[in-house]
């Protein structure tokens, strides 16, 4: 099969900035053509074309996304420029991360057939740099791509005139068929920077005086010319139905051919076209009657238009067709976009057969009675055709280049999506006994949406261009956020929110922008120098990603007293994922306990109580949590578990196989159950040194729980305890009697250690392979191992959780997790953070963040999906994949692709003119726009900012000699804004500066500051990567 | 586009619906309202209903537009059908969100869909089932392959809670506690998809000459607004008396035209009004062997749901072999409505 699907689409044409406005400006037949737009040319000055089909922001470069020097920026073609983001963009709209892409052999094949930023800017030969040789050259356009995204397959510029990006989508399509590349971006671009093209079609006699081309009308008088970019991913259609990528179309044959002598280099072949379009379709396997439309080159010349339609005449005049063929143009719309004009030719025709619509053509209403259309078998769109769904739909597209390079292209509607069935009978039948129906959301019980971008500000702009496509129409949150999670990570600076559907997403996105600071929002504008980059009055850094310090999740598993009937149960229905774990653990306690304990929580059972199920529903429920959280891909670094919640500690710590901690929880509560009754215990609001002559009174009283300097349990015999209660040293002393059913780790479990060390001995119980602070010891365990002899001793002895949790705090751990059915551990390892008043501490702007998958009753899987949306924000890879419902297989969705700056934009001055006036780059930066106001962004500036995203501390400005040198002569370097520029800013990674640049800067920094003396640069290259680096080197240098 | 040959079968593919917000159940109900919850219990039997408005604050939280427009997707997504597909929308409603645009407009918006023919119709309870009959006419004309019928309805429009209520006339106070919120939806096809159940015939017929309306859901226009009518008004005698008549009729028709006997039905979908009236109804068209797809005590009256609400929970149900006939009676001008299913 020699298909080959189009996954991806983005474009910008005249009156449209992507491929959903260009999509409406052809559904409501719009014309995005208009005057000549400064600074282009004047008219008025140059002669030619006074209107025309111009892009909007041509100028706009997001150079900081890229990495590319201001300097390099401003001397870059546009065409690269907006080639780059597009190719960008049509990457993401095929649902792949682009920096996934990174060493693969993706090809890159652009059309393109001027280069008027070189006749501007090549001229001028005093003014030539070495930027200027990059930013110009029909390669770089293509080989910029392929630099930037890292892509290694073939990589080329074509240029064959008007037909350049149809032939090189059939360049791209050979490619992928002859395996030189898995996978293909082919597009192409057209900016009309100089008057002199359309001079020459004036001279040429196919200019439109109105500068509109109207194909096939009867007003059709010449050419008006446009802009435009476009891209198109592309792919084996086997590869990408394996892959499970959306389709827009598939390309199914293509054909260029030459007219070679014609009737003079520019003339158009009918012979020549009829070849081309009879071999696309050989290719495709489709004789012509079965294609359904026809996206014509149509460049609305008298001649061009006749010819045309001759060629087409001669396959389709007297063929057996219902219909005759449909025909249109899209150069009605947005004028002949030249280099461009196949792939918005190719762009039209893709999102046609996916809307299953074919818009009208543009002044087709008063069609050319010359062509005599209707006997050539042909009739023009005069209203959008709605096209038959549920079968197959050919369309051709022609392109036709002014020196004869013809091309033709054979495409298909996408195949339909294997229908799923009925979802609800392809249900899994239910096993869990509870008739329960399937978890509906993901994984984890609800969707988490992520965006990541490589600065606060773009991630800012990202969070509030996403929050305004997902508002705008309701869609299932399942495949948006598969997608998310799919296509929107890789960037410094992550956002990831919870949500129930599509209209919460939305404003739970904006929130998350609310939240931020971005830089410069607040700047008041200044006027711009004309030929200087301008300096904005931002406070912080936009050069530098987020300092982030790998997240230390400390796990800490609840003991008993937290239990409560139904705990875990909503959990257990909306997520498959804790679904399956605790599942697992009712599997491995059952032959010990006898009944399911799953059954027991689901059902609310209160046996839930009695400390034989407390103790295994417990362990079930803080195992489960924590498996459900590794299997997305969190490790915990440091573990505890409060009593019983040691024992799934233990699994987690890989010191105790489940099986067997399933066995000793279960043998441990049922012990305890058969004790007599009789016993209690005392939550004393004092510590345990003031206690102590009390309980040693008492040999049927010990001390049960240290949890804190002024939290002790102590435990035993009832009538003893009374007395400690009565006694006149705790007069004024803070009691509670907790309602248990036995005085656990208290003298009186003696009679049952005996009958549990017989049972933990054919367990064979490990060294913990992650730090475990244990609760038995009161500090993490070096060596001990987790025995018959540890667990016993556990069942008497006081449970140490101050000492095990001050410890566990000292290793600065960044978010504590707690894995019960309630926050217990968490609540009281804040209040020891809050006693270590530890002078240093006073530094940190905030103590660990505590987390809680599973807080109360009600949590159903929004808690659970926080927790990893939180570690993930923190900097946790989380394994998306796994997290997805495993029986649902939701087609991702595809969503709006990343949203550039706006706010730098670069161009030539001057512009062309009849006198000799040189021309100059400039730089321009614009201050930023302060964001659309939102009533969330309000509420920012008092509320503490919800967690939905990241936020760091940035370094200030420079205030000493060494550093105001370093920022100056880097920021002059590479065209920076020195105000941009951070510590933290890397030389390469983040401002993009080569190793010759990094040279030039050692000798401006040598010649500026003399005290420094010979820096050795071979040493200094590879250790030093920031300007803080540099600037503490400096200063050492100075110093000695 | 016209086919010529024999006219395609129309099959149900799948139905789906959209219920607003957590049940609202007779003691909160009659918290609400002021009433009493056992006459509720007894006199109605609607157990608990949902409502697109908040109770509490008043403010609507789902337009009829976004239940149906959910309601349509679930019906997709249970036989998973591209929206794509989706050639034509056909709504049935007696509470549009506005006169215009209409509804079905806003719906095939939400739905994303564009350039396909869309019809509203404006009826009560036989509404889910005209727009059943119009679906399958597209179809069968061989015109169009895949459509969506939809049925909806927002009574809470006329739940006024800032009225008092206690001094109240039951026939008054019966409508504030008959009626509920929802939508509901079906993908027809003239392929079946994975499973076959064929649309076997539809009945919509009018039988009002010279009656009196059984029903009458009144509008005001800014000329005539502020007029002391009432909005809802609702003849729960003749009601009474009449539907279960006319149920019967329509059972025996539809079974007639189709050749089928009582004893052939595995399913019977009875007329919705309200827990009680439909078990009276049920009891009076006498097919016990048939097994009952009711859900009004549920979900409460919310019109043209019902139906289609009846039609997801028998989908679940149906196998290979079977035949369920459903029936409804719009009571405003007497509407005769039913439509006969057979899984092949």
């Amino acid at each position: 099969m020699n298909a080959v699907a189009v996954t991806g689409i983005d474009c910008r044409f005249p009156g449209a900035q992507d491929p959903g406005a260009f999509w409406e400006l052809l559904m409501r037949s719009g014309d995005g053509t208009g005057p000549v737009p400064p600074p282009r040319w004047d008219p008025s000055l140059t002669g030619g074309p006074t209107e025309g089909g111009f892009l909007a922001d041509a100028d706009a470069f997001d150079h900081e996304f890229f990495r590319i020097p201001p300097r390099d920026a401003a001397a870059m073609d546009p065409q690269q420029r907006l080639m780059l983001q597009c190719a960008w963009r049509a990457v993401e709209d095929s649902g792949v991360a682009p920096g996934r892409l990174a060493g693969s052999p993706t090809g890159v094949f652009v059309g393109v057939m001027g280069s008027e930023w070189a006749q501007l800017t090549l001229t001028d030969l005093p003014g030539i740099t070495a930027q200027i040789g990059s930013g110009n050259g029909y390669c770089m356009i293509a080989n910029r791509i392929s630099y930037h995204l890292d892509l290694r397959g073939p990589c080329m510029a074509v240029d064959t005139a008007c037909s350049s990006s149809l032939v090189a989508v059939h360049l791209a399509v050979n490619a992928l068929l002859t395996e030189e590349c898995d996978r293909a971006i082919a597009g192409g671009v057209n900016l009309a920077l100089s008057p002199a093209l359309g001079l020459f079609y004036e001279k040429a006699g196919l200019a439109a005086p109105d500068g509109r081309c109207k194909p096939f009308s009867a007003g059709a008088d010449g050419i008006g010319r446009g802009e435009g970019v476009g891209a198109v991913v592309l792919r084996r259609l086997a590869d990408a139905l394996a892959d499970g990528d959306p389709v827009y179309a598939v390309i199914r044959g293509t054909a260029v051919n030459q007219d070679g002598r014609s009737n003079g280099i520019t003339a158009p072949s009918r012979w020549s076209q009829q070849e081309v379009l009879a071999t696309a379709c050989r290719r495709a396997g489709a004789d012509p009657h079965e294609v359904s439309f026809l996206e014509a080159h149509g460049t609305g010349t008298a001649l061009g238009d006749m010819i045309e339609t001759r060629a087409l005449g001669h396959l389709h005049a007297d063929r057996p067709r219902p219909r005759p063929l449909a025909l249109g143009s899209v150069k009605g719309n947005l004028g002949h976009t030249e280099g461009a004009a196949g792939i918005a030719g190719l762009i039209k025709t893709c999102l046609s057969l996916h809307h299953r619509t074919v818009p009208v053509s543009r002044y087709a209403a008063r069609e050319n009675p010359q062509l005599r259309l209707a006997e050539q078998g042909l009739r023009l769109l005069k209203a959008p055709l709605r096209l038959p769904s549920g079968e197959p739909v050919l369309a051709g597209l022609s392109s036709f280049g002014m020196g004869g390079t013809n091309a033709h292209a054979v495409l298909e509607s996408a195949p339909g999506r294997a229908v799923a069935g009925t979802r609800r009978a392809a249900t899994p039948p239910d096993r869990s006994g509870v008739g329960l129906p399937e978890p509906s959301g993901s994984g984890l019980g609800a969707e988490v949406f992520v965006l990541t971008a490589p600065t606060e500000r773009a991630l800012h702009r990202n969070l509030m261009a996403q929050a305004d496509a997902i508002g705008r129409r309701r869609t299932p949150i399942g495949p948006l956020c598969r997608a998310s999670q799919r296509v929107k990570t890789g960037h410094g600076w992550r956002g990831a929110v919870v949500a129930g559907d599509s209209a919460e997403l939305a404003g739970r996105l904006r929130e998350a922008a609310g939240a931020l600071r971005p830089t410069g929002l607040n700047a008041s504008a200044r006027p711009t120098a004309p030929t200087h980059p301008t300096r904005s009055t931002s406070p912080t850094s936009t050069l530098s990603s987020p300092t982030t310090e790998p997240p230390l999740t400390a796990w800490l598993f609840t003991g008993q007293g937290a239990q409560y009937p139904g705990m875990g149960a909503r959990l257990y229905r909306e997520s498959a994922l804790f679904r399956r774990h605790l599942d697992g653990v009712d599997t491995a306690l059952l032959p010990h306990t006898g009944r399911s304990i799953r059954d027991l929580l689901l059902t609310g059972d209160p046996a839930v109580h009695r400390t034989g199920w407390a103790q295994p529903a417990l362990f079930a429920v803080g195992h489960a949590l924590g498996a459900t959280l590794t299997e997305v891909g969190v490790r915990p670094a440091l573990l505890l578990g409060h009593s019983v919640g040691e024992f799934a500690a233990a699994v987690h710590a890989g010191a105790l196989p489940l099986e067997d901690a399933a066995r000793l929880v279960a043998v441990r509560g049922s012990l305890m159950e058969q004790l007599p009754d009789g016993g209690g215990m005392l939550a004393v609001h004092a510590s345990a040194d003031r206690l102590r002559d009390l309980v040693e009174r008492e040999p049927l009283v010990g001390f049960a729980a240290l949890n804190g300097p002024r939290s002790t349990v102590i435990s035993g015999d009832l009538a003893a305890l009374e007395r400690i209660a009565e006694s006149r040293e705790l007069d004024g002393v803070r009691l509670r009697r907790l309602e248990v059913s036995h005085a656990f780790h208290s003298p009186l479990m003696r009679p049952a250690l005996e009958a549990f060390r017989r049972v933990a001995e054919q367990v064979a119980g490990g060294t913990p392979r992650l730090p475990f602070h244990s609760t038995l010891r009161g500090k993490r365990l070096e060596s001990e191992q987790l025995d018959a002899s540890y667990w016993t001793e556990h069942i008497e002895a006081p449970v140490l959780f101050a000492d095990a949790a001050a410890q566990l705090l000292d290793e600065r751990p960044t978010h504590l997790l707690e894995l019960g059915p309630r926050p217990v551990l968490t609540a009281l390892a804040r209040r020891l953070d809050d006693r270590s008043a530890d002078p240093e501490a006073l530094g940190r702007s905030t103590g660990p963040v505590a987390l809680h998958p599973l807080p109360d009753p009600e949590s159903d899987g929004r808690a659970l999906a926080e927790t990893v949306a939180a570690l993930y924000r923190a900097g946790i890879d989380i394994d998306w994949t796994a997290a997805a419902h495993p029986a649902r297989d939701d087609t991702p969705a595809r969503l709006t692709p990343y949203a550039f700056a706006t706010d730098s934009r670069f161009w030539h001055t001057g512009g062309p003119t009849r006198t000799t006036a040189p021309g100059a780059l400039v730089a321009v930066r614009e201050e930023p726009r302060a964001p659309q106001s939102d009533p969330s962004s309000t509420d920012a500036a008092t509320a503490t900012p919800p967690a939905a995203v990241t936020t760091t501390a940035t370094t200030p400005p420079p205030q000493d000699p060494v550093a105001t040198a370093v920022y100056e002569t880097v920021a002059a370097l590479g065209g920076y804004d020195p105000t941009a520029l951070s510590h933290d800013s890397r030389f390469h990674d983040d401002l993009g500066l080569d190793s010759v640049a990094l040279v030039e800067l050692k000798e401006r920094l040598t010649e500026r500051l003399p005290a420094v003396g010979a820096l050795p640069v071979q040493e200094l290259l590879p250790r030093l990567t920031s300007l803080g680096e540099l600037i503490g080197y400096l200063r050492q240098e100075t110093s000695v | 586009m016209t086919t010529p040959g024999p006219v395609p079968s129309v099959h149900v593919r799948s139905a789906g619906s959209a219920l607003p917000g957590e049940p609202v159940d007779n003691t909160a109900l009659a918290a609400a309202l002021g009433v009493n919850e056992e006459w509720i219990d007894v006199f109605i039997g609607t157990r608990t209903r949902h409502f697109a408005r908040d109770l509490t604050s008043g403010d609507i939280r789902w337009t009829l537009a976004d239940l149906c427009a959910d309601a349509a997707a679930n019906a997709l997504e249970n036989s998973g059908t591209d929206p794509a597909e989706v050639e034509f929308l056909v709504l049935g409603t007696a509470t549009p969100d506005h006169l215009m645009p209409a509804t079905v407009n806003q719906v095939a918006d939400q739905l994303g869909l564009d350039q396909l023919p869309t019809y509203q119709l404006q009826s009560g309870c036989a509404g889910a089932v005209q727009a059943l009959s119009v679906a399958q006419y597209l179809i069968g004309s061989g015109e169009f392959t895949t459509g969506l019928a939809i049925g909806g309805d927002v009574c809470t429009k006329h739940l006024d809670l800032r009225r008092d209520l206690s001094e109240a006339a039951p026939g008054d106070l019966v409508n504030c506690v008959l009626f509920g919120d929802g939508a509901g939806a079906a993908v027809l096809s003239s392929r079946p998809g994975d499973r076959a159940v064929a649309l076997r015939r539809v009945l919509n017929r009018c039988t009002g000459l010279g009656r009196e309306p059984g029903q009458i859901i009144d509008w005001f226009g800014l000329a005539d607004r502020d007029e002391p009518r009432q909005a809802l008004i609702e003849d729960y005698k003749a009601i009474e008396e009449s539907v279960p008549t006319m149920a019967v009729e329509i059972l025996w028709e539809l079974l007639d035209s189709l050749g089928w006997a009582a004893g052939d039905l595995d399913f019977l979908l009875p007329p919705q009004l309200s827990g009680r009236m439909t078990r009276l109804i049920t009891e009076q068209l006498g097919v016990p062997e048939a097994r009952e797809i009711s859900c009004v005590a549920d979900t409460g009256n919310n019109g043209n749901a019902l139906p289609f609400l009846q039609l997801e929970r028998l989908l679940q149900e149906m196998t290979s072999g079977q035949k369920a006939l459903a029936v409804a009676v719009e009571s405003s001008k007497w509407i005769k409505a039913g439509f006969a299913l057979e899984h092949l």
